[in-house]
């Protein structure tokens, strides 16, 4: 049996949604990497919409066309409304931060489920081991994204002085998962034998080391889930130049200072 | 509804286009086009009217916020209402907030039955598949369809092997597509 004939029952019930638990797990690991269950998928969902016409019934009343029609003259489609310039610039700045951190998610989510489909793979052709792991990851890329989409994440934007290209520095933060991604770019390079160092500041107390990073050629570079103490409030983060093995505590001024964005 | 040839002068994507510039007649024929097919499955799984009535509201306005979720160019429209108005009306049933992210759904019916001069016999031709079917695979398909049951709860039902129920379901749907490609 090939691994597409021993999805293809998981297959029908994932295109009707009611899939569940280890099997749904192992099945969408298993589609991340097969364009051919990918399209079977959809054939599937076709086939369920043929059940679904197969349905004859009154139609509906006559009050649900203009119920629906006083809505959509309710609400303007979005690019007709008029933007402000400030609400453009707005618009703009939050739309980076998130084409940012959605961008690094789904390298994330791509690192980890290739990094999954190898071990599924491995684990099939040893009769189908335990998928624990597999669901620990996708529990952990998961848990990355709904971070990112909550609506508890903090934004925190870190800005320089005005000496172009400014450094620019980007925090997303969930203080009650202790969950960070960072993300900055336009850095300047570090002296050898240095290294940028994160810090979260919180509310009262020490700062707290929150991952140590250099730039790359371009001057961009990320944090993605440093070790957090869960449920600490921050003030905000700032970032030291510190020794290439990383500090304790600040042992320089800091170089960018958030501000809650 | 009615799928003459005649009448499907402009096409889904065509309408989709339009909707997409904040063409309110457009959505307007949709609505016209695909309310029936939305409605009638809600109102199968929900059992109520007025609830049947939301999701028909729900799954347009959708449309109308978001017509970019829908890719012309991957599936089939008709196809793409009936499985969202579907996987709403069991969200409803169940209680939960919807567990799809709509733009990821992809819906292929092939051929394009619902634009086809053929839509009646077509609908003949699934009507008699699962006319057909023996009884208690089109039970198991109908209680996973329209009411989102999982095989393990089928199975709890009707006392039967888990791997038989999901056998049975896959069976099904496979004969729906062979009895339509016909």
């Amino acid at each position: 049996m090939n691994a597409h004939e021993q999805f293809a029952d998981d297959l029908a019930l994932y295109a009707l949604g009611t899939l569940q638990g280890d099997e749904r797990a192992v099945l969408e690991a298993h589609l991340n990497g097969c364009a051919e269950c990918r399209g079977e998928l959809e054939r599937l969902r076709g086939d369920s919409a043929l059940l679904a016409f197969s349905v004859s019934g009154p139609r509906p009343p006559s009050r649900s066309r203009s119920r629906l029609m006083e809505a959509v003259a309710r609400e303007p489609r979005r690019q007709e409304i008029r933007e402000t310039k400030a609400e453009r610039s707005r618009w703009r700045t939050w739309f980076s931060a998130f084409e940012w951190a959605g961008a690094a998610a789904a390298l994330i989510v791509v690192l980890l489920l290739v990094r999954q489909n190898d071990q599924l793979q491995r684990q099939l052709s040893q009769a189908r081991g335990t998928s624990a792991s597999q669901e620990a990851q996708l529990q952990q890329a998961k848990q990355l994204v709904d971070s990112l989409t909550s609506p508890d994440a903090v934004r925190y934007v870190l800005v320089a002085g005005k000496t172009p290209p400014q450094p620019q520095g980007k925090a997303i933060y969930v203080a009650k998962s202790g969950t960070l991604v960072f993300l900055a770019n336009n850095l300047p390079a570090l002296p050898p034998q240095k290294v940028y160092e994160l810090w979260l500041i919180p509310s009262s107390g020490a700062p707290i080391p929150a991952g140590l990073f250099r730039p790359n050629a371009q001057g961009s570079a990320a944090v993605v889930k440093p070790q957090l103490p869960v449920g600490v409030e921050a003030k905000t983060f700032a970032i030291t130049v510190e020794p290439e093995a990383g500090s304790a505590a600040p042992t320089s001024q800091p170089i960018m200072v958030g501000t809650q964005g | 509804m009615s799928h003459a040839a005649s009448e499907v002068v402009t096409t889904d994507a065509m309408l989709v286009s339009a909707i997409r510039a904040g063409d309110q007649g457009a959505m307007a024929q949709l609505y016209d086009r695909y309310s029936g097919v939305v409605y009638s499955v809600a109102l199968r799984v929900l059992g109520e009217t007025g609830a049947a009535e939301d999701i028909l509201q729900e799954v347009f306005m959708q449309l109308w916020r978001s017509p970019d979720v829908f890719d012309a160019n991957r599936g089939s429209l008709p196809g793409w209402l009936a499985v969202i108005a579907r996987n709403r009306a069991i969200d409803a049933l169940r209680k939960r907030r919807p567990e799809d992210e709509i733009s990821e759904v992809v819906v292929s019916v092939e051929p394009d039955l619902v634009q086809s001069v053929e839509w009646n016999r077509a609908l003949e031709k699934i009507r008699g598949a699962m006319g057909n079917m023996p009884v208690p695979q089109r039970s198991a398909l109908e209680m996973s369809f329209f009411q989102g049951l999982t095989h393990q709860e089928i199975a709890e039902k009707t006392g039967e092997p888990l791997g038989t129920i999901k056998t049975r379901i896959r069976a099904g749907l496979l004969a729906l597509r062979k009895a339509c490609s016909r």
